[in-house]
Formats: C-alpha cells, sequence, structure tokens
C-alpha cells in the first residue's frame, strides 16, 4: 500500500485509455505523455499499459508501506527517495517505511510515476483511466488526494535491476522545436498561404490548455469561419475555429466536434506538445501518413527495447 | 466522407455505412463513429497501414451503397418524461403556443439519432417540431443535471451527465442514458428511433 502524504493540485491514475467507446461518446483520455507512462511501465517490470500515477501543478510526497519497485518522469522534476536524490527514468526499489518526495516540476507538465504491478483499481470500460469531467475511472472517478491510499497489483516476476536506466537516446526529446503533423481531414478547405501559416508560425501554447486540449497563439492561421456539421474528432486532431487560433485536442477532448480539422498531430509527438506548458514554443512540420505511422512503430520498438533491455538487467 | 452536405439522407448512408463496417468485423479495427457527413473508423496503425486500412474500409462502403437494403438493427426506446423543465414556460411563450402545445409537439414524433458526442452518451435527436425551434440559450447553464430533456434548433436531446449545456431545459427522465458500468454503456445508438412519452 502507499499513503499519499501530501497531494499535488493534479493527481490522478492513468493507463492508454479507452480505444472501443468513442462511439458511445466517451472520450479515449488516457495519459498524457503516453510515452513516459509505457516506458516506465518498462522500467519496473510491467505490460506497458498498466495504470499509473499522472501527477502536475506541484510537489508532494508519498508513503510506502510496501516494499516496491518505482520509476518516475515525463516531466523534469527533482525527487528524493528517503535521503537519496533519483533521477527519472531509472529503476528503483523503496523499502516500507520510505518517503518520495517530488519538488516543484521544473519543466514539463506531466510527471508520471510508475510502481510494479500498477496500481490496483476496477476496471471501466476497459481501461483504469480517471475520467474527471464523467467521474469515472481510476480512483474512484477523481483526482487523488491528501491521506488516500493505493493498493498495488501483484509485483512482476521479473524487475530489472536498480539502477537501471532508460538508454537516453529511447526518450523523445521534449525539447525538440518541431512536432510532425499530417494532413487532417478538411486539410483541403485551407489554401497554400493558409498551410504556410500554419508550418511556418511559431506557435505559443495558452494558458487556456488542458487535459481536453492546447490552444496555441500567434498569426491567425485563417480568418475564414468554417461551420461545419460536427465531425469525429480524435486526441491530436488540430482545430481551426473562427478566431484561427488552433486548438490542439488532447486526451479528454469529446468524440466529435464542429470545427474543421486542418491537420493531426503524429501519434510518436503527441508526447512532445502535451509536455509544452503555457508560454513555450511549438512549431509544425508537415509529413506523410507513412512517415507518421513509421514514427510510432519506431517509438513502440523502442519501449520493447526499454523492457528487454531492463529484463537482462534483472 | 460520403458527402459534403448535411442531410436526412446522407444520415441514413453514414448509419448504413457504419452498420455494414461493424458487420464486417474487420480485423485491427477498435472503433466506428458515425457523424453527419461520414464514417471515422479508428484501427491499430501498429497492426496496419493506412493504405490497405482505407483501400478494405473502401471496398465494405462501396459494396454497402451498392446494396439498396441495408437490414439496419432498427433499436427503439421510449422515454418517459416529466414536462416541468425551467425553461418550458420561455420557450411557450418564445414559440407562441401554451406549454401544453409544446409537450404534444415534443412528444408526438419519433427522433432518429443522428449521432453521440459532445459529452458521453449525449445523443443528438432529429427533427424537431418546425414550431420549436429557437436557437440556444445566450448564457449557458454551468450546470445542467442528468437526465434533463432539452432542446436546440432542429434538436432535442438527454444529457446523460450533469454538465454545462446551452439548450433550453423542458423536461426530465429518470432513464439512465449513460452507465460506465454498462456496455455498451451509452442507452442510445446513431442511428436509433426515440419516442418521449410524457408522465405526470
Amino acid at each position: 500500500m502507499i499513503t499519499i502524504t501530501r497531494a499535488p493540485p493534479y493527481l490522478t491514475v492513468q493507463d492508454t485509455g479507452r480505444k472501443h467507446s468513442l462511439s458511445s461518446g466517451v472520450p479515449r483520455g488516457g495519459a498524457m505523455d503516453g510515452f513516459a507512462l509505457q516506458a516506465l511501465n518498462a522500467l519496473v517490470g510491467n505490460p506497458l499499459d498498466t495504470p499509473a500515477l499522472e501527477w502536475a501543478l506541484g510537489g508532494g510526497t508519498l508513503r510506502f508501506q510496501v516494499d516496491c519497485v518505482l520509476a518516475f518522469g515525463g516531466a523534469r522534476a527533482r525527487a528524493v527517495l528517503g535521503k537519496e536524490t533519483v533521477s527519472s527514468f531509472t529503476t528503483r526499489y523503496a523499502k516500507a517505511g520510505d518517503q518520495l518526495a517530488v519538488e516543484q516540476l521544473t519543466s514539463g507538465r506531466f510527471l508520471y510515476i510508475a510502481f510494479g504491478g500498477g496500481i490496483d483499481v476496477p476496471p471501466i470500460l476497459a481501461s483504469r483511466s480517471t475520467y474527471l469531467p464523467g467521474r469515472f475511472g481510476g480512483y474512484n472517478g477523481r483526482l487523488i488526494a491528501h491521506n488516500d491510499t493505493l493498493i498495488l497489483g501483484a509485483r512482476p516476476s521479473s524487475t530489472p535491476a536498480e539502477g537501471f536506466t532508460c538508454p537516453p537516446e529511447l526518450i523523445p526529446r521534449y525539447e525538440s522545436a518541431a512536432v510532425r503533423i499530417t494532413r487532417g481531414p478538411h486539410s483541403d478547405l485551407f489554401d497554400e498561404s493558409t498551410w504556410r501559416t500554419l508550418t511556418e508560425t511559431e506557435f505559443v501554447v495558452s494558458t487556456a490548455s488542458d487535459r481536453t486540449g492546447y490552444k496555441l497563439t500567434g498569426k491567425p492561421v485563417s480568418d475564414a469561419a468554417h461551420n461545419l456539421p460536427s465531425d469525429p474528432s480524435c486526441q491530436g486532431a488540430i482545430q481551426i475555429p473562427g478566431d484561427g487560433a488552433p486548438i490542439v485536442l488532447m486526451a479528454d477532448a469529446p468524440t466529435v466536434g464542429g470545427y474543421p480539422k486542418m491537420a493531426i498531430v503524429a501519434e510518436a509527438d503527441l508526447p512532445i506538445i502535451a509536455q509544452r506548458s503555457p508560454g513555450e514554443r511549438v512549431r509544425f512540420q508537415l509529413v506523410t501518413i507513412e512517415q507518421s505511422q513509421r514514427a510510432l512503430k519506431h517509438r513502440t520498438s523502442d519501449l520493447y527495447t526499454i523492457g528487454a533491455t531492463g529484463a537482462a538487467s534483472a | 466522407m460520403l458527402g459534403t452536405d448535411r442531410s436526412a439522407d446522407l444520415l441514413n448512408r453514414v448509419h448504413a455505412a457504419a452498420a455494414a463496417l461493424a458487420a464486417e468485423n474487420l480485423q485491427n479495427v477498435q472503433d466506428i463513429v458515425p457523424a453527419y457527413l461520414g464514417v471515422a473508423v479508428f484501427y491499430d496503425s501498429l497492426q496496419a497501414s493506412f493504405a490497405e486500412m482505407s483501400a478494405k474500409l473502401l471496398a465494405v462502403c462501396e459494396r454497402a451503397a451498392g446494396s439498396t437494403t441495408i437490414p439496419l438493427a432498427l433499436r427503439e426506446h421510449e422515454i418517459s418524461v416529466v414536462y416541468d423543465g425551467p425553461d418550458l414556460s420561455y420557450v411557450a411563450e418564445s414559440c407562441g403556443l401554451s406549454p401544453n402545445e409544446v409537450v404534444a409537439r415534443h412528444s408526438g414524433r419519433s427522433y432518429t439519432v443522428d449521432l453521440l458526442g459532445f459529452v458521453p452518451g449525449f445523443g443528438y435527436l432529429s427533427e424537431l417540431d418546425p414550431s420549436l425551434r429557437l436557437p440556444r440559450r445566450a448564457q449557458p447553464r454551468p450546470r445542467v443535471l442528468a437526465g434533463s430533456v432539452a432542446i436546440a434548433g432542429a434538436q432535442t436531446g438527454i444529457y446523460p451527465l450533469d454538465t454545462p449545456g446551452g439548450w433550453h431545459i423542458i423536461g426530465r427522465t429518470a432513464k439512465s442514458m449513460f452507465d460506465p458500468e454498462r456496455n455498451p454503456p451509452a442507452l442510445l445508438s446513431a442511428g436509433d428511433v426515440v419516442r418521449f412519452v410524457p408522465v405526470l
């Protein structure tokens, strides 16, 4: 068992989300930075889609009542286990009675902490992700608060050795200037000069950004208001509303929407945009669907490499 | 995309295509989401490429368009409604009708579920009696209670969860429109037929 002794303002349970309930209007949800979640699961010997903590907006502490293997990463933060500073994307073993303190996040938005065995919460619609607007999934459908306790699942039979670190070249380059995009379902509504604006402007992530979507400010992308009938949406879709300020839809975005979807962020690069804080910059680079799918395959094979290398260190 | 302009005919073809795609049980397909102009198919892109997936899906859609009668498994829902919503008198006044006439016109026809979305389990139902069509509220309510039956434009719907909302609330139902413990969690599916039954 783990007790939250000081909760950050935002703390939920997330896994890789709900892939089969979109037709009922249920957003996919799941970890905003799916790479960090899966890489950390690999580092503690879990299946990649095991539920872990998604942590944001500040520091906090938790106490272990059991021995446990853990790893954290995603947003950058200083973390101390017992009296020792621990590095991100590294396998660590905690003893019953130890405390893990996460200080302020220094860059990025979402920090993940995975535990061997994962967090034992009931599956709802084939996922253990928290969907806060619907108040279901994860930890009773709500934010985890001070004094809440987490039960861990059965510890994996084999876990990487203490201090095993994810090879740095396999971690996404979160600082990367460019985020890859493909043409979206309404790409033809936008002319060449509009496309140039989308791919040549340095946008700034606005404070109007949360798990539903990130609004970007900069040069308006189009001043033509397109009023379309509601159309299926997905995570990564870049909508252009009437004011021309793009909105990148994120994990909890509604399943349908009426703004034109000019482009779609390559799934492999979703973690990069997810980790951008308000005020930080982002640029888009147009690629083909084939390039986007290759990038995702590459990213996924990196995850399996982390798992295999970790297992070999055990 | 099966068309560019919204129409009842196009929506029928969309629902037929979605049903045909679902009936194929294609490998690697995760979900099928029909909307006004077309159907979105979500698939596992690690297992199938865009080129092979779109070829398979288009072939199914062409076959479906070729056959004249797609046996849609039509589901009908009767939803009991207490018509005592906070906007009933405003709607009646704005439409130049008595509250009883609003109730009679709202419950006097059957509706098609155009699509689901906005929030989990919310069905956009068409078409509302032309005499009841109003723009949505200028000020959306920060919280509309689950079960609220509301109208806006040519559509009506039932809020499945407590959410913000800008439609005019004319009644309420005790029916559970969305339950995450159920599978499927939404009571309604796109293409279903809904009738409202007034109760006291």
